[in-house]
């Protein structure tokens, strides 16, 4: 799973000042913590997870964003200390490739149904990258973000292929239909992703170079 | 930027860790795939749940598969199913003549003394031949549906041999749940007031232990694992 498309612009919890924002970090964090709950938590995160699409494509980026906002709220002190062992965000892209190449293992959907454990490492995986991806993104620049998305973009179109064309159900608990359904829109937001990746480093370099001119 | 390294290198152990407890040694990428694993490591009991159909009067499944009439070829099925059931169907009446050709020709041909003259081979004896056979065995988990007088209407409908091929439900709610969750078999709706279930052809040996799952493609490959193993308990 790419992030949603609202994580390509995210917002910088460093780049601000101390005071009014500290307390809307707050918010944003206690907002994020509610939007788990209420995706993570009976009644609604068995619903969510009753279908492959709304539990790969609802709660898998609602948990992102939750994560996302979470890092809003992280305390100056303990951001700084995270960035030192994240030059160039690079720790953070890694382990978002890492954990959702993990999570799009088919059996990882089956066994998050009926073991706690995976349900749970499922869950602070996917809050853990939201975070990851708010943490790292602009300190990575153009360079690693592209080389995050080469890797995590054809990764998951593949998936999502391999979902669209498997003959067999790749998760008992999910219909061959369902299965389908989810693959063509993983390519779908792969292509999506990439395209607003693209069309936003070219505006931006565009303006640079315009700014650089005159 | 060593700390970065270093929690590089962490993250990505920790990945593989992770990634090859999930695949049981990157092996297994589906639920299925690790569950038919397992029963390749370790055979499964079949539980003692009351079977329920017609020939079949309300026995223990453990007696039954193991009541020395061979080893089985067990599907589950719904007979309101109209799609891979029907497939499925088709699929256990290929294997019912395969069986039915195959012990015609293993019988002996028995001249007018009554002595064996042709074709027996040591299988053929009376007793022997019942423990080297393939048997079919099609569970319903439709309970709600399928009781005995339907069960029995469909395998007509089936051209089932009962000697070969029976059918069965299980009774009890419960003990339903029971059989499919030790076979690892998971029913969902299909969301068109059917259902699709995974586990396509289970093999079960002469003491009703299940060793093999099969897909619903692998026919011949089912029929002659089973057959390998009936000659095993022959032997």
């Amino acid at each position: 799973m790419p992030a949603p498309p609202a994580a390509i612009v995210l917002p910088d919890a460093s780049a601000v000042a101390p005071r009014p924002v500290a307390r809307m970090g707050l918010r944003a964090a206690g907002l994020g913590g509610a939007l788990a709950a209420l995706v993570a938590m009976p009644p609604l995160g068995a619903v969510l997870e009753a279908g492959m699409a709304t539990h790969m494509l609802l709660q898998y980026p609602a948990l992102l964003l939750a994560g996302a906002l979470g890092a809003c709220g992280l305390p100056r002190r303990w951001r700084a200390g995270l960035d030192a062992w994240n030059g160039l965000g690079i720790s953070g892209l890694l382990f978002v490739t890492l954990a959702l190449a993990v999570l799009m293992i088919p059996r990882v959907l089956d066994l998050a149904l009926t073991d706690g454990r995976v349900e749970f490492l499922k869950i602070a995986s996917l809050l853990g990258c939201g975070l990851a991806l708010v943490t790292s993104w602009r300190r990575a620049g153009l360079v690693v973000q592209g080389f995050f998305l080469g890797n995590v973009l054809p990764m998951t179109a593949v998936a999502g292929s391999l979902y669209l064309d498997a003959p067999l159900r790749i998760c008992n608990a999910y219909r061959l239909d369902e299965q389908q359904q989810v693959g063509a829109a993983l390519v779908a937001i792969v292509a999506t992703v990439a395209i607003a990746w693209l069309a936003s480093t070219g505006w931006t370099l565009v303006r640079q170079e315009q700014c650089s001119e005159s | 930027m060593f700390k970065t390294v270093l929690s590089c290198t962490g993250l990505a152990v920790a990945a593989y860790l992770t990634a090859g407890w999930v695949t049981k040694d990157f092996s297994a990428w589906t639920a299925e795939g690790a569950r038919r694993a397992d029963v390749l490591q370790a055979p499964v009991a079949v539980p003692a749940v009351r079977l329920e159909g017609p020939g079949i009067n309300n026995r223990p499944a453990n007696e039954l598969l193991a009541d020395g009439r061979g080893v089985t070829i067990l599907d589950f099925v719904y007979t309101r199913c109209v799609s891979v059931c029907t497939t499925l169907g088709s699929g256990f009446q290929q294997l019912q003549a395969s069986i039915k050709a195959e012990e015609l020709q293993r019988q002996p041909a028995i001249d007018q003394a009554g002595q064996v003259v042709a074709g027996g081979d040591a299988a053929a004896r009376p007793g022997a031949h019942a423990r080297g056979r393939v048997r079919l065995l099609s569970v319903s988990f439709d309970g709600k549906h399928d009781d005995v007088a339907v069960l029995g209407r469909y395998a007509a409908q089936m051209r089932a041999d009962p000697d070969i091929w029976r059918f069965a439900g299980v009774p009890d709610a419960g003990e339903r749940r029971a059989l499919l969750d030790a076979f690892g078999v998971v029913v969902i709706p299909d969301g068109m007031g059917g259902y699709q279930h995974n586990a396509a052809l289970l093999l079960l040996d002469a003491r009703g232990r299940l060793v093999r799952v099969f897909d619903y493609g692998e026919l011949t490959a089912a029929l002659a694992q089973a057959r390998a193993l009936a000659a095993e308990g022959r032997g």
